[in-house]
């Protein structure tokens, strides 16, 4: 990967300035920034055997405004105003479900798009947990793909307890990417931090894996992902948006086979897919729900596979994403809702879980906001019982 | 290499006094001008009017300045005011520097740029001068308009554009022209430029609220050698240095162990280069 750097040497020496014109992220493992609330938060409970948890990609505060990418608008930009409304009210569903520890992914801090807004602080400030550790995966001083402009996006952990260690890990990146377009793109990496509960210290990742790569980088990604867990000596709580289906079947498996995916799960054909995203940087590549089975055979996953189901009407309670919002219909006229499942939370075998769910609306684990207003992916949440 | 070492010697040779000072107030006799690949050409129509242009970019954003001499002597004042029309030339930046808006009527709107300004020169010793300059472009719509300030990594670039994306660009600026011996000449200027707002997000004709704020304060200050060719020609190489509002933060590691963002100003270094040929 010298080409690139390159290139952002060449940008940033001539062109201009003492800041990176896209930061090339050299980096394979490396301490991150902790961060602390600005106002007074009511303590949590002293060493915890439970702990209420939630992973959620935000989609950087856009709540359902439409970006060019999505296909179905050609937003670049948010206004001031719709940023601090959207943000208010997801601060607003985060605070009514109360976790002890927030994994998010696409959030943001000092982007053109999101009004320069540093939504890390934001949520330590409106909602009740007190310290936060940021990962940047994309930060670059100014991404000409249709004038978006500055950007610095990545994942974050927040947390009630304190956080006393913070890095972030850096995954591999697309090769199927010329030099430039990959120079300005996003670079992924796996936010790890370590709480301290008082009674023990626990291990805690966000991931946000690559959407849009023809080349097996997400299932790469995927595979870094497990390892890293695998190889954890904390007790660790793993999630995020990692871009892939639940194993329920073999995509591979010839039809008409025990491990073969017909009628079990969707692969393709989501109601949210725009015919004219085919063969654009954005189109959806083929989905590889075998990757995650490493996951369920390690790990225990807040939505077991058989509570998962097999078919779109089973399924459907625990799907995450939907590009389309509610209040906007495909071109056969059906509008938006949750079509699959992308999100997940996953502790180390020996722990457990209750109260597991995914907050698509209205109504689930106590929530009243409507998430589905908020992002294009509902947060998936649980208690993760330490044993 | 032979030609050119003895063409250099021969325009030194003919050199008789310093090359004039650029960009000052004083405007030329009729027929007299000058032009370089990125400075604008400039003709005196008549005695004491000049028109000026950027060929560069004329056919993609007509432009033209004039510049009438008010008064003449130890002191130089003169008034400038210029158009242009750079809607077209902004099109043609979709997709890289505006969106392309591909499934919206949203677009960048055909507005006129009035530019008014004043320029006051003084000389010192026999061949210095001193210039002061207020200017101030504007925005006149034309129709609606859902472009946004750039926010670009290039201030001057977010400069040039600021009238049309802002609404306004005033500035007030001041440089000193210094003459060593009759090849060379240094210049430096301080400009301040204030821009208007960035105004409010406009998507299909309708506000959807405030664009995040920026200082509307932009400084550039432009150190520049000028080294005479021929008779008429000149090289110049300078450094350009900008500072402006882009929005950028830095993260600040406190006492505590904890760090904070904090919003920082971003600065510009570029290089200048231009050959300038005047008759």
């Amino acid at each position: 990967m010298r080409t690139p750097r390159l290139w952002s040497c060449l940008g940033a020496l001539v062109l201009a300035s003492c800041e990176w014109v896209a930061d090339p992220m050299n980096f394979t493992r490396e301490e991150i920034p902790r961060f602390k609330a600005k106002v007074e938060h009511p303590a949590p409970a002293a060493n915890p055997t439970a702990l209420k948890v939630m992973a959620w990609n935000v989609k950087y505060g856009a709540c359902r405004v439409d970006f060019w990418f999505d296909f179905w608008g050609d937003r670049v930009q948010l206004s001031s105003t719709e940023v601090n409304d959207c943000l208010s009210k997801i601060a607003l569903l985060i605070k009514e479900y109360d976790p002890d520890i927030l994994l998010t992914s696409e959030i943001e801090a000092g982007s053109k798009r999101s009004a320069y807004v540093d939504m890390i602080q934001y949520l330590l400030d409106n909602t009740n947990l007190r310290y936060a550790a940021y990962a940047s995966t994309w930060d670059a001083r100014y991404v000409p793909s249709e004038g978006l402009g500055r950007i610095n996006l990545g994942n974050a952990i927040h947390s009630r307890y304190p956080i006393v260690k913070a890095e972030r890990i850096r995954q591999v990146d697309r090769t199927d990417q010329d030099p430039v377009t990959a120079t300005f793109y996003i670079k992924r990496a796996i936010a790890r931090a370590e709480v301290d509960l008082g009674n023990r210290t626990v291990a805690v990742y966000a991931v946000h894996t690559e959407a849009y790569d023809q080349d097996g980088t997400k299932q790469k990604q995927i595979a870094q992902i497990h390892e890293l867990a695998k190889a954890e000596t904390l007790p660790f709580l793993l999630g995020g948006d990692f871009n892939e289906l639940p194993p329920v079947c073999d995509e591979k498996a010839a039809a008409g086979t025990a491990e073969s995916c017909d009628g079990k799960l969707r692969l393709a054909g989501f109601l949210d897919e725009r015919a004219s995203a085919k063969g654009t940087a954005f189109e959806q590549p083929p989905y590889t729900p075998s990757v995650m089975k490493r996951f369920y055979d390690d790990f225990n996953p807040w939505i077991p596979l058989a509570r998962y189901g097999v078919g779109d009407e089973a399924q459907r309670r625990y799907f995450t994403h939907t590009v389309l919002g509610p209040d906007s219909n495909n071109d056969e006229g059906v509008p938006g809702f949750w079509n699959r499942t992308l999100d997940y939370l996953f502790v180390r075998p020996t722990d457990g879980w209750r109260d597991t769910d995914v907050i698509q609306g209205p109504g689930r684990l106590g929530v009243t906001q409507d998430a589905i207003r908020l992002s294009d992916h509902a947060p998936v949440a649980g208690t993760w019982e330490l044993r | 290499m032979k030609t050119l070492a003895l063409s250099l010697l021969v325009s030194s040779l003919a050199l008789a006094a310093p090359r004039p000072a650029r960009d000052t107030a004083a405007v030329g006799q009729q027929g007299q001008g000058s032009v370089g690949v990125f400075n604008p050409l400039r003709i005196a129509i008549v005695d004491g009017v000049e028109l000026e242009a950027n060929p560069l970019v004329f056919f993609v954003a007509p432009n033209v300045n004039s510049r009438f001499r008010l008064f003449d002597g130890p002191l130089q004042l003169t008034a400038e005011a210029g158009l242009s029309l750079p809607t077209f030339g902004m099109r043609l930046m979709k997709g890289f520097f505006f969106p392309s808006w591909e499934t919206s009527s949203n677009d960048i709107g055909w507005m006129l740029i009035p530019r008014v300004g004043v320029v006051l020169s003084g000389k010192v010793f026999e061949h210095d001068v001193w210039t002061a300059k207020v200017d101030a472009a504007f925005r006149l719509p034309l129709g609606p308009n859902s472009a946004t300030p750039l926010g670009s990594f290039v201030i001057p670039l977010d400069l040039l554009l600021a009238a049309p994306l802002t609404g306004v660009c005033t500035r007030v600026g001041g440089a000193y022209d210094h003459a060593f011996g009759e090849r060379l000449r240094l210049r430096g200027e301080v400009n301040l430029f204030v821009t208007g707002g960035q105004g409010n997000l406009v998507v299909s004709g309708q506000s959807v609220g405030p664009i995040a704020p920026l200082s509307n304060v932009v400084v550039t200050a432009h150190l520049g050698l000028d080294i005479a060719v021929f008779q008429q020609s000149r090289i110049t190489v300078g450094v350009l240095w900008a500072n402006a509002d882009q929005g950028a933060s830095q993260v600040v590691r406190l006492a505590d162990g904890f760090s904070e963002r904090q919003r920082v100003r971003s600065n510009n270094f570029l290089p200048t280069l231009d050959y300038l040929w005047a008759w």
